[in-house]
């Protein structure tokens, strides 16, 4: 069984993306083995006001309880957040928190992003932050360019150690996470692994099974790539896949 | 192995792979280049897993005008694959600016070594009249010519490719050599994919698509599929192996629409040549 922690459900309005329907998204996933996902509200990004996308996503995913988690999506610059942060956490039963600067016109190491990444941690609330949504060399004229790029992501971990960080749609930071004689740097930072390259980054084997989560990027992106890359991976065995599939998610967003 | 006749039973054809420079950093100006033949190996057994058993090759260049010996040097790179696994078919590098230079190139890497097709990268756009001695010798020997391509949105690919093809060139391309079989490269890597499709929709009859690249997005080898023609789009995946399995098995298409993409229509193509 694998658990997916990199899912979207709701309209993105740059380009057709079937299957974006709790229901459709739900049965897509089901058909590929995946037991279980977390999940964001898309067209809520860009919302001035998120919060109303949180509540959005979770009476979307209600009729789905034992499947999808919901993950909250906050604007740290908003007015309210800590309300709506805790609202998400304790009315809502969101498990997590994305953050998106590129959307939402901060960087990770202002004070403001600092501060709902720590009362995250207090909620028990890892926090998700996607390097990118779509790839910008695709880009509607619209829609963001910039990316989260690694020295913002370590500024996150480093500031707020207390904070769980999970990357997602991420190929090149796996080097961030080993320091010296090939020890973990960051031991708040994840890396979700649907754009993983040459296995699992070439990161050592007991490090991919410590810091790796699955994830498909679904329903943006297809599904079995990352089934694939999860299966394949020749520097796993089966206890590292398991962990890497299922268990590390699912113990990150306290499901386990 | 370009004539051994293995490629008639392969499984999956890669249309577009690329082995690497043991030593990529070493710059452009040397005497020599070796293939990375650990990474080769790697990429081998991880095509096996996979059922990709055979690896159409090149190592391109990416500087704005390489030389002449600096090609020459790169395609020894994609011999030595050669000669380390007959599942490497090999597309001959070249720049065509150097038309002379070219042809003896292609003389030497496709008439006497075997390799299948004619790679081209960003030097020049595909519709480029100097291509012209290029195209009409690949059309002669009956073998394609794959040209990296894409539509880049973004300002980094704008300001670093600026002579990149997109399938408005190739269209062009495709009216301006009518006898060449032309593939545009990786529908997957990096770019307005959609935009694309929607040029190729008048279906040149020599023009082919590969679905490479690391972009999966949901519905591109259907769309691929609907814009050019199920005989025109072939599996490949410039390296980024799982995604281009991937991609192709999560397509709504039948088993039997699917081996199209994986082999046969790739396999109509290396069925084509004359040497």
């Amino acid at each position: 069984m694998v658990f997916d922690i990199n899912t979207a459900i709701g309209h993105w309005p740059f380009r057709q993306v079937p299957n974006h329907s709790a229901s459709q998204l739900r049965a897509l996933l089901t058909a590929k083995g995946i037991g279980g996902a977390a999940t964001v509200n898309t067209h809520g990004l860009f919302y001035l006001n998120c919060h109303d996308a949180n509540v959005e996503l979770a009476e979307a995913i209600a009729d789905h309880a034992g499947f999808f988690v919901g993950v909250a999506t906050l604007n740290p610059m908003y007015a309210a957040w800590g309300r709506d942060l805790s609202d998400c956490r304790e009315k809502l039963g969101l498990r997590a928190l994305r953050l998106a600067p590129q959307y939402h016109g901060y960087r990770l190491d202002c004070p403001e992003a600092l501060a709902i990444a720590k009362a995250a941690s207090g909620l028990g609330m890892p926090v998700l932050v996607p390097h990118r949504v779509v790839d910008p060399r695709g880009r509607h004229w619209f829609d963001a360019e910039q990316t989260v790029d690694l020295p913002d992501v370590v500024a996150l971990c480093e500031a707020a150690p207390e904070a769980t960080v999970i990357v997602t749609e991420a190929c090149f930071y796996a080097n961030a996470l080993l320091g010296e004689k090939g020890c973990v740097r960051y031991p708040n930072l994840y890396l979700e692994l649907s754009r993983a390259r040459d296995g699992m980054c070439k990161l050592p084997a007991e490090v991919a099974a410590e810091r790796m989560v699955f994830g498909t990027g679904a329903p943006f992106k297809c599904v079995t790539p990352a089934l694939l890359k999860l299966d394949l991976a020749p520097e796993l065995d089966e206890p590292a896949r398991r962990r890497i599939g299922w268990e590390n998610g699912r113990k990150l967003l306290g499901l386990m | 192995m370009g004539s051994s006749p293995a490629w008639q039973t392969a499984r999956r054809i890669d249309a577009h792979f690329h082995v690497t420079d043991a030593d990529p950093d070493a710059g452009f100006s040397r005497s020599t280049r070796r293939l990375d033949r650990e990474q080769t190996e790697r990429s081998l057994r991880q095509a096996e897993k996979l059922g990709i058993d055979v690896l159409c090759t090149s190592v391109p260049l990416t500087s704005e005008c390489p030389t002449p010996e600096q090609v020459h040097l790169a395609n020894n790179v994609t011999l030595e694959a050669r000669a380390m696994s007959e599942r490497f078919f090999g597309f001959c590098f070249l720049n065509p600016g150097y038309a002379r230079e070219s042809l003896g190139e292609i003389e030497r890497c496709i008439v006497d070594g075997g390799m299948i097709g004619i790679k081209l990268y960003h030097q020049y756009r595909i519709c480029d009249p100097a291509l012209t001695p290029v195209m009409q010798r690949a059309a002669e020997l009956h073998v394609p010519v794959l040209m990296h391509a894409g539509k880049g949105r973004d300002t980094e690919t704008k300001i670093q490719q600026p002579r990149l093809s997109d399938a408005s060139h190739f269209v062009r391309a495709a009216a301006m050599f009518p006898e060449t079989m032309l593939i545009e490269a990786h529908i997957g890597g990096g770019g307005d994919w959609e935009w694309c499709l929607r040029h190729l929709e008048d279906r040149p009859p020599n023009l082919y698509l590969d679905i490479s690249g690391t972009v999966i997005d949901a519905g591109i080898v259907d769309k691929a599929v609907a814009a050019i023609g199920l005989d025109r789009v072939l599996f490949a995946t410039d390296m980024s192996m799982e995604e281009g399995v991937g991609k192709v098995l999560d397509a709504d298409l039948t088993e039997e629409q699917r081996e199209r993409i994986f082999a046969s229509n790739m396999k109509d193509i290396l069925a084509r040549r004359r040497v």
